[in-house]
Protein backbone atom coordinates (compact mmCIF):
# COMPACT_ATOMS: atom_id res chain seq x y z
CA UNK A 1 0.00 0.00 0.00
CA UNK A 2 2.84 2.60 1.17
CA UNK A 3 4.30 1.86 -2.29
CA UNK A 4 1.45 2.19 -4.25
CA UNK A 5 1.13 5.41 -2.56
CA UNK A 6 4.89 6.61 -3.12
CA UNK A 7 4.09 5.51 -6.62
CA UNK A 8 1.04 7.63 -7.31
CA UNK A 9 2.15 10.80 -5.23
CA UNK A 10 5.26 10.30 -7.39
CA UNK A 11 3.44 9.97 -10.78
CA UNK A 12 1.75 13.00 -10.15
CA UNK A 13 4.14 15.05 -9.01
CA UNK A 14 6.21 14.08 -11.97
CA UNK A 15 3.41 14.76 -14.72
CA UNK A 16 2.29 18.08 -12.89
CA UNK A 17 5.64 18.97 -13.11
CA UNK A 18 6.79 18.36 -16.98
CA UNK A 19 3.22 19.27 -17.98
CA UNK A 20 1.30 21.49 -16.42
CA UNK A 21 3.53 23.97 -14.30
CA UNK A 22 5.47 25.02 -17.91
CA UNK A 23 2.37 26.49 -19.07
CA UNK A 24 1.96 29.16 -15.84
CA UNK A 25 3.91 31.27 -16.37
CA UNK A 26 3.80 32.53 -12.32
CA UNK A 27 5.83 28.66 -11.87
CA UNK A 28 8.68 29.64 -14.49
CA UNK A 29 11.25 29.66 -11.61
CA UNK A 30 8.96 27.22 -9.42
CA UNK A 31 11.13 23.93 -7.55
CA UNK A 32 11.18 20.36 -8.22
CA UNK A 33 8.21 19.01 -6.72
CA UNK A 34 9.78 15.90 -5.22
CA UNK A 35 12.22 17.62 -2.76
CA UNK A 36 9.46 17.43 -0.66
CA UNK A 37 8.42 14.26 -1.43
CA UNK A 38 12.19 13.27 -0.97
CA UNK A 39 12.38 15.28 2.48
CA UNK A 40 9.18 13.39 3.68
CA UNK A 41 10.29 10.36 3.51
CA UNK A 42 13.74 11.37 5.13
CA UNK A 43 11.37 13.02 7.56
CA UNK A 44 8.99 10.65 8.45
CA UNK A 45 9.94 7.57 6.65
CA UNK A 46 12.22 4.83 7.12
CA UNK A 47 15.20 4.23 5.20
CA UNK A 48 14.84 0.68 4.44
CA UNK A 49 11.55 1.23 3.30
CA UNK A 50 12.23 4.43 1.16
CA UNK A 51 16.19 4.01 -0.43
CA UNK A 52 15.04 1.37 -3.24
CA UNK A 53 12.30 3.69 -4.41
CA UNK A 54 14.56 6.89 -4.02
CA UNK A 55 17.07 5.62 -6.56
CA UNK A 56 14.03 4.66 -8.99
CA UNK A 57 12.50 7.68 -8.72
CA UNK A 58 16.10 9.45 -9.28
CA UNK A 59 16.53 6.90 -12.67
CA UNK A 60 13.12 8.32 -14.09
CA UNK A 61 13.79 11.64 -13.36
CA UNK A 62 17.38 11.24 -14.85
CA UNK A 63 15.44 9.88 -17.93
CA UNK A 64 13.10 12.58 -18.29
CA UNK A 65 15.53 15.69 -17.93
CA UNK A 66 18.45 16.50 -20.69
CA UNK A 67 20.81 16.25 -17.72
CA UNK A 68 24.00 14.60 -17.10
CA UNK A 69 22.92 10.63 -16.34
CA UNK A 70 22.90 10.57 -12.96
CA UNK A 71 22.24 13.73 -11.54
CA UNK A 72 18.86 13.35 -9.67
CA UNK A 73 20.18 10.00 -8.41
CA UNK A 74 22.53 12.24 -6.55
CA UNK A 75 20.33 14.95 -5.45
CA UNK A 76 17.74 12.57 -4.33
CA UNK A 77 20.29 10.14 -2.54
CA UNK A 78 22.23 12.48 -0.64
CA UNK A 79 19.17 15.08 0.27
CA UNK A 80 17.77 11.53 2.02
CA UNK A 81 21.02 10.95 3.83
CA UNK A 82 21.01 14.32 4.70
CA UNK A 83 17.49 14.47 6.39
CA UNK A 84 17.91 11.15 7.45
CA UNK A 85 21.35 12.57 9.49
CA UNK A 86 19.82 16.03 10.68
CA UNK A 87 16.67 13.99 12.06
CA UNK A 88 18.96 11.86 13.99
CA UNK A 89 20.87 14.52 15.35
CA UNK A 90 18.78 17.24 15.99
CA UNK A 91 16.15 15.42 17.81
CA UNK A 92 13.45 18.50 16.86
CA UNK A 93 10.37 17.29 14.53
CA UNK A 94 8.97 20.58 14.50
CA UNK A 95 7.73 22.49 10.83
CA UNK A 96 10.53 25.27 10.93
CA UNK A 97 13.28 22.66 10.81
CA UNK A 98 10.92 21.09 8.39
CA UNK A 99 10.69 24.20 5.97
CA UNK A 100 14.29 24.87 6.16
CA UNK A 101 15.13 20.82 5.43
CA UNK A 102 12.59 21.83 1.81
CA UNK A 103 14.21 25.07 1.34
CA UNK A 104 18.44 23.36 2.36
CA UNK A 105 17.24 20.69 -0.51
CA UNK A 106 16.06 22.70 -2.99
CA UNK A 107 19.74 24.93 -2.84
CA UNK A 108 21.49 21.87 -2.58
CA UNK A 109 20.08 20.92 -5.96
CA UNK A 110 20.78 23.68 -7.40
CA UNK A 111 23.82 23.64 -6.53
CA UNK A 112 24.75 20.55 -7.74
CA UNK A 113 23.12 21.18 -11.23
CA UNK A 114 25.05 24.39 -11.24
CA UNK A 115 28.30 22.65 -10.59
CA UNK A 116 27.31 20.01 -13.60
CA UNK A 117 26.42 22.91 -16.14
CA UNK A 118 29.98 23.86 -15.29
CA UNK A 119 31.67 20.73 -14.81
CA UNK A 120 30.59 19.57 -18.29
CA UNK A 121 31.40 23.49 -19.81
CA UNK A 122 34.12 25.35 -17.60
CA UNK A 123 33.34 28.36 -20.48
CA UNK A 124 29.53 28.63 -19.64
CA UNK A 125 28.81 32.45 -18.19
CA UNK A 126 27.11 33.04 -14.67
CA UNK A 127 23.88 35.00 -15.29
CA UNK A 128 22.25 36.60 -13.32
CA UNK A 129 19.08 34.84 -14.13
CA UNK A 130 20.98 32.34 -12.71
CA UNK A 131 20.78 33.29 -9.21
CA UNK A 132 17.31 34.64 -9.80
CA UNK A 133 15.80 31.33 -10.53
CA UNK A 134 18.01 29.94 -7.47
CA UNK A 135 16.37 32.70 -4.68
CA UNK A 136 13.16 32.08 -6.60
CA UNK A 137 12.90 28.49 -6.27
CA UNK A 138 13.90 28.52 -2.74
CA UNK A 139 11.34 31.25 -1.67
CA UNK A 140 8.88 28.80 -3.51
CA UNK A 141 9.98 26.66 -1.27
CA UNK A 142 9.99 28.17 1.73
CA UNK A 143 6.58 29.41 0.92
CA UNK A 144 5.11 25.76 0.00
CA UNK A 145 7.66 23.26 0.92
CA UNK A 146 5.61 22.64 4.32
CA UNK A 147 2.57 22.60 3.40
CA UNK A 148 3.30 19.97 0.90
CA UNK A 149 5.21 17.64 2.90
CA UNK A 150 2.35 18.25 5.57
CA UNK A 151 -0.32 17.22 2.77
CA UNK A 152 2.23 13.96 2.10
CA UNK A 153 2.58 13.41 5.62
CA UNK A 154 -1.24 13.51 6.32
CA UNK A 155 -2.81 11.56 2.86
CA UNK A 156 -0.37 9.06 3.95
CA UNK A 157 -1.31 8.46 7.60
CA UNK A 158 -5.24 9.08 6.58
CA UNK A 159 -4.73 5.86 3.55
CA UNK A 160 -2.45 3.80 6.58
CA UNK A 161 -5.54 3.95 8.73
CA UNK A 162 -8.25 3.24 6.22
CA UNK A 163 -5.85 0.26 4.96
CA UNK A 164 -5.50 -0.95 8.34
CA UNK A 165 -8.80 -0.86 9.39
CA UNK A 166 -9.97 -3.08 5.75
CA UNK A 167 -7.42 -5.42 7.12
CA UNK A 168 -8.93 -5.72 10.91
CA UNK A 169 -12.35 -5.98 9.46
CA UNK A 170 -11.36 -8.75 7.03
CA UNK A 171 -9.68 -10.26 9.98
CA UNK A 172 -12.95 -10.73 12.03
CA UNK A 173 -14.81 -11.84 9.54
CA UNK A 174 -12.42 -14.15 8.89
CA UNK B 1 -99.56 58.42 10.91
CA UNK B 2 -97.43 61.48 11.40
CA UNK B 3 -94.26 59.37 11.73
CA UNK B 4 -94.95 57.94 8.23
CA UNK B 5 -95.72 62.04 6.88
CA UNK B 6 -92.41 62.50 8.17
CA UNK B 7 -90.58 59.97 6.41
CA UNK B 8 -92.28 60.34 3.42
CA UNK B 9 -91.41 64.05 3.73
CA UNK B 10 -87.99 63.79 4.18
CA UNK B 11 -87.77 61.23 1.62
CA UNK B 12 -89.04 63.70 -0.87
CA UNK B 13 -86.97 66.77 0.66
CA UNK B 14 -84.07 64.97 0.29
CA UNK B 15 -84.39 63.39 -3.46
CA UNK B 16 -84.88 67.30 -4.18
CA UNK B 17 -81.71 67.88 -2.32
CA UNK B 18 -79.97 65.55 -4.53
CA UNK B 19 -81.21 66.45 -7.68
CA UNK B 20 -80.51 69.96 -6.72
CA UNK B 21 -76.90 69.18 -6.07
CA UNK B 22 -76.29 66.42 -9.00
CA UNK B 23 -76.49 69.62 -11.39
CA UNK B 24 -73.66 71.37 -9.55
CA UNK B 25 -70.70 70.38 -7.16
CA UNK B 26 -70.68 71.90 -3.51
CA UNK B 27 -68.96 71.17 -0.66
CA UNK B 28 -69.91 73.66 1.26
CA UNK B 29 -66.03 74.16 3.04
CA UNK B 30 -66.58 70.71 4.90
CA UNK B 31 -64.80 68.92 2.15
CA UNK B 32 -61.73 71.19 2.54
CA UNK B 33 -61.29 69.99 6.40
CA UNK B 34 -62.26 66.44 5.57
CA UNK B 35 -59.32 66.21 2.79
CA UNK B 36 -56.91 68.45 5.12
CA UNK B 37 -57.59 65.89 7.99
CA UNK B 38 -57.51 62.57 6.23
CA UNK B 39 -55.56 62.98 3.47
CA UNK B 40 -52.38 62.90 5.19
CA UNK B 41 -53.55 60.04 6.33
CA UNK B 42 -54.93 58.61 3.29
CA UNK B 43 -51.41 59.07 1.76
CA UNK B 44 -49.63 57.54 4.79
CA UNK B 45 -51.35 54.06 4.67
CA UNK B 46 -51.67 54.51 0.40
CA UNK B 47 -47.76 54.85 0.22
CA UNK B 48 -47.29 52.33 3.26
CA UNK B 49 -49.65 50.29 1.03
CA UNK B 50 -47.46 50.72 -1.85
CA UNK B 51 -44.11 50.03 -0.28
CA UNK B 52 -45.36 46.56 0.89
CA UNK B 53 -46.76 45.98 -2.57
CA UNK B 54 -43.43 47.19 -4.17
CA UNK B 55 -41.64 44.90 -1.76
CA UNK B 56 -43.63 41.99 -2.56
CA UNK B 57 -43.53 42.56 -6.58
CA UNK B 58 -39.90 43.47 -6.23
CA UNK B 59 -39.06 40.45 -4.39
CA UNK B 60 -41.12 38.47 -7.23
CA UNK B 61 -39.42 40.14 -9.93
CA UNK B 62 -35.76 40.10 -8.42
CA UNK B 63 -36.55 36.45 -7.63
CA UNK B 64 -37.31 35.89 -11.84
CA UNK B 65 -35.04 38.54 -12.06
CA UNK B 66 -31.94 36.27 -10.05
CA UNK B 67 -32.81 33.04 -12.01
CA UNK B 68 -32.82 34.33 -15.19
CA UNK B 69 -29.41 36.03 -14.44
CA UNK B 70 -28.34 32.95 -13.50
CA UNK B 71 -29.23 30.96 -16.87
CA UNK B 72 -27.76 34.38 -18.55
CA UNK B 73 -24.82 33.59 -16.62
CA UNK B 74 -24.57 30.10 -17.22
CA UNK B 75 -25.09 30.92 -21.32
CA UNK B 76 -22.28 33.68 -21.15
CA UNK B 77 -19.98 31.01 -19.72
CA UNK B 78 -21.01 28.51 -22.21
CA UNK B 79 -20.72 31.07 -24.88
CA UNK B 80 -17.37 32.06 -23.62
CA UNK B 81 -16.38 28.28 -23.10
CA UNK B 82 -17.30 27.91 -27.35
CA UNK B 83 -15.50 31.06 -28.17
CA UNK B 84 -12.60 29.92 -26.35
CA UNK B 85 -13.04 26.58 -27.93
CA UNK B 86 -12.79 28.34 -30.83
CA UNK B 87 -10.18 30.64 -30.83
CA UNK B 88 -7.90 27.87 -29.68
CA UNK B 89 -8.96 26.12 -33.08
CA UNK B 90 -8.37 29.04 -35.14
CA UNK B 91 -4.78 29.49 -33.48
CA UNK B 92 -4.04 26.05 -33.91
CA UNK B 93 -5.20 26.17 -37.39
CA UNK B 94 -3.19 28.98 -38.23
CA UNK B 95 -0.38 26.62 -36.34
CA UNK B 96 -0.56 24.03 -38.48
CA UNK B 97 -0.83 25.86 -41.73
CA UNK B 98 2.09 27.25 -40.70
CA UNK B 99 3.86 23.94 -39.75
CA UNK B 100 2.29 22.69 -42.90
CA UNK B 101 3.75 25.26 -45.66
CA UNK B 102 7.05 25.23 -44.56
CA UNK B 103 6.78 21.24 -44.08
CA UNK B 104 6.14 21.76 -48.35
CA UNK B 105 8.76 23.74 -48.45
CA UNK B 106 11.53 21.32 -47.32
CA UNK B 107 12.80 18.87 -49.34
CA UNK B 108 13.01 16.15 -47.06
CA UNK B 109 10.95 13.93 -45.43
CA UNK B 110 9.19 15.05 -42.39
CA UNK B 111 7.13 14.28 -39.27
CA UNK B 112 4.95 16.00 -37.41
CA UNK B 113 5.36 15.53 -33.46
CA UNK B 114 3.66 17.26 -31.00
CA UNK B 115 5.27 18.70 -27.53
CA UNK B 116 3.89 16.66 -24.28
CA UNK B 117 6.27 17.05 -21.86
CA UNK B 118 8.99 19.84 -20.61
CA UNK B 119 12.79 18.98 -19.01
CA UNK B 120 11.76 19.13 -15.65
CA UNK B 121 14.70 20.94 -14.42
CA UNK B 122 15.06 24.71 -15.23
CA UNK B 123 18.54 24.14 -15.91
CA UNK B 124 18.39 22.05 -19.03
CA UNK B 125 15.96 22.32 -22.02
CA UNK B 126 14.85 19.57 -23.30
CA UNK B 127 11.56 18.57 -24.48
CA UNK B 128 9.11 14.83 -25.03
CA UNK B 129 7.21 14.24 -28.29
CA UNK B 130 4.65 11.75 -29.44
CA UNK B 131 6.73 10.22 -31.84
CA UNK B 132 9.00 7.49 -30.96
CA UNK B 133 10.85 4.76 -32.65
CA UNK B 134 7.46 3.09 -34.29
CA UNK B 135 6.88 6.18 -36.30
CA UNK B 136 10.69 6.19 -37.93
CA UNK B 137 12.27 8.65 -35.62
CA UNK B 138 15.62 7.67 -35.04
CA UNK B 139 18.72 9.16 -32.59
CA UNK B 140 20.42 12.32 -33.35
CA UNK B 141 17.50 13.06 -36.14
CA UNK B 142 16.90 16.97 -36.30
CA UNK B 143 13.52 18.81 -35.57
CA UNK B 144 12.49 21.96 -36.90
CA UNK B 145 9.99 24.45 -36.76
CA UNK B 146 9.05 26.92 -39.15
CA UNK B 147 10.75 29.67 -37.25
CA UNK B 148 14.38 27.40 -37.61
CA UNK B 149 15.78 25.09 -35.52
CA UNK B 150 14.37 23.71 -32.72
CA UNK B 151 16.84 20.97 -31.98
CA UNK B 152 18.13 16.74 -32.22
CA UNK B 153 16.56 13.94 -30.96
CA UNK B 154 18.87 12.29 -28.12
CA UNK B 155 16.73 9.35 -26.64
CA UNK B 156 13.87 7.48 -28.18
CA UNK B 157 11.11 5.13 -26.57
CA UNK B 158 8.86 3.27 -29.06
CA UNK B 159 6.18 5.56 -28.95
CA UNK B 160 8.12 9.00 -27.70
CA UNK B 161 11.25 11.08 -27.99
CA UNK B 162 12.95 13.53 -25.99
CA UNK B 163 14.91 16.06 -27.99
CA UNK B 164 17.31 18.65 -26.71
CA UNK B 165 16.51 21.68 -27.39
CA UNK B 166 19.59 23.95 -29.47
CA UNK B 167 19.19 26.56 -26.24
CA UNK B 168 20.59 23.63 -23.85
CA UNK B 169 24.37 24.03 -22.69
CA UNK B 170 25.04 20.58 -24.28
CA UNK B 171 23.78 21.40 -27.47
CA UNK B 172 25.87 22.42 -30.62
CA UNK B 173 25.14 22.93 -34.21
CA UNK B 174 27.63 24.22 -37.04
CA UNK B 175 26.38 27.68 -38.36
CA UNK B 176 27.03 30.45 -40.63
CA UNK B 177 26.01 34.08 -41.07
CA UNK B 178 23.87 35.00 -44.04
CA UNK B 179 25.26 38.01 -44.85
CA UNK B 180 29.19 37.59 -44.66
CA UNK B 181 28.72 33.62 -44.71
CA UNK B 182 31.22 33.71 -41.82
CA UNK B 183 31.39 30.20 -39.70
CA UNK B 184 31.21 29.31 -36.26
CA UNK B 185 29.41 27.03 -33.83
CA UNK B 186 26.16 27.61 -32.09
CA UNK B 187 25.79 26.38 -28.68
CA UNK B 188 23.16 27.25 -26.13
CA UNK B 189 23.63 29.31 -22.82
CA UNK B 190 21.42 28.78 -19.98
CA UNK B 191 19.85 32.52 -20.21
CA UNK B 192 17.68 31.07 -23.59
CA UNK B 193 19.82 32.66 -26.06
CA UNK B 194 23.02 31.02 -27.91
CA UNK B 195 26.65 32.00 -28.09
CA UNK B 196 28.20 31.43 -31.76
CA UNK B 197 31.90 30.53 -30.99
CA UNK B 198 34.37 30.15 -32.89
CA UNK B 199 33.84 33.26 -35.43
CA UNK B 200 36.86 35.01 -36.54
CA UNK B 201 38.13 38.46 -35.82
CA UNK B 202 38.05 39.35 -38.86
CA UNK B 203 34.66 38.10 -40.25
CA UNK B 204 32.39 41.68 -40.57
CA UNK B 205 29.33 40.88 -38.40
CA UNK B 206 26.65 43.19 -37.24
CA UNK B 207 23.72 43.27 -34.99
CA UNK B 208 20.18 41.93 -36.17
CA UNK B 209 22.62 39.83 -38.96
CA UNK B 210 20.93 36.34 -39.52
CA UNK B 211 22.21 33.06 -38.73
CA UNK B 212 21.55 30.02 -40.62
CA UNK B 213 22.54 26.36 -40.57
CA UNK B 214 25.79 25.63 -42.35
CA UNK B 215 24.68 21.85 -42.96
CA UNK B 216 28.25 20.84 -42.46
CA UNK B 217 27.51 18.89 -38.87
CA UNK B 218 25.64 16.33 -41.02
CA UNK B 219 22.81 16.95 -38.70
CA UNK B 220 20.59 19.70 -39.56
CA UNK B 221 20.20 20.39 -43.47
CA UNK B 222 21.66 23.26 -44.55
CA UNK B 223 19.97 27.27 -44.66
CA UNK B 224 17.49 26.87 -42.02
CA UNK B 225 17.27 29.78 -39.68
CA UNK B 226 18.70 30.00 -36.12
CA UNK B 227 18.15 33.49 -34.92
CA UNK B 228 19.82 36.91 -35.20
CA UNK B 229 23.09 38.44 -33.93
CA UNK B 230 22.04 40.08 -30.88
CA UNK B 231 25.75 41.51 -29.29
CA UNK B 232 28.79 40.96 -30.76
CA UNK B 233 32.40 41.47 -28.34
CA UNK B 234 35.19 41.88 -29.78
CA UNK B 235 38.08 41.39 -27.57
CA UNK B 236 41.57 42.89 -27.47
CA UNK B 237 43.54 39.93 -27.55
CA UNK B 238 42.31 36.15 -29.61
CA UNK B 239 41.68 35.46 -32.94
CA UNK B 240 37.89 34.59 -32.86
CA UNK B 241 35.04 37.45 -31.30
CA UNK B 242 32.13 36.90 -29.09
CA UNK B 243 28.82 36.61 -30.68
CA UNK B 244 25.63 35.98 -29.08
CA UNK B 245 22.19 34.94 -30.94
CA UNK B 246 18.79 35.32 -30.35
CA UNK B 247 16.75 32.25 -31.53
CA UNK B 248 13.79 33.14 -33.42
CA UNK B 249 11.86 30.34 -31.87
CA UNK B 250 9.61 30.99 -28.79
CA UNK B 251 10.79 27.66 -27.13
CA UNK B 252 8.41 28.44 -24.45
CA UNK B 253 5.67 28.10 -26.71
CA UNK B 254 7.10 25.31 -28.60
CA UNK B 255 3.89 22.72 -29.41
CA UNK B 256 4.51 21.08 -32.65
CA UNK B 257 7.69 20.52 -34.22
CA UNK B 258 9.12 18.38 -37.46
CA UNK B 259 10.83 15.79 -37.24
CA UNK B 260 13.46 15.86 -40.33
CA UNK B 261 13.43 11.65 -41.09
CA UNK B 262 16.24 11.75 -43.41
CA UNK B 263 18.46 14.38 -43.10
CA UNK B 264 21.66 15.31 -45.57
CA UNK B 265 23.89 12.96 -44.76
CA UNK B 266 27.44 14.44 -45.73
CA UNK B 267 29.53 11.10 -47.32
CA UNK B 268 33.21 12.82 -46.50
CA UNK B 269 34.99 9.61 -47.44
CA UNK B 270 33.82 10.54 -50.82
CA UNK B 271 34.26 14.28 -50.39
CA UNK B 272 37.92 13.19 -49.47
Amino acid sequence: MTYCFYICVCLCLVIFQTTIIPHISLFNNFYDLLIPFISYLGFFRSARESILFILILGLLMDNLSGGPFGLYITTYFWLFIIVKLVVKYVHIRDNILLLFIVAAGVLMENIIFIASVFMSDPDSQFFTITIRTVIFQILWAGCTGLFFVTFFNHIHKKLEKWFNEIIAEKTKII
Amino acid sequence: MVMIVCAVALIVVNIIILSVNSSRYSSYGSGRIAIFFISPFQKTVTQSVQFFKNIWAQYFFLVSVAKENDNLKKAINHAIDKNNKYREVEISNFRLRNLLNFRKTMTNQVLVAEVIGRDPSPWFKTIIIDKGKSDGVEKGLPVVVPEGIAGQIIDISYNYSKVLLIIDQNSAADALVQRTRARGLIEGQSDGRCLFKYVLRKHDIKVGDTVVSSGLDGVFPKGLRIGDVSEIIKFNSGIFQEVTVKPYIDFEKLEEVLVVLNPPKHDFVSEQ
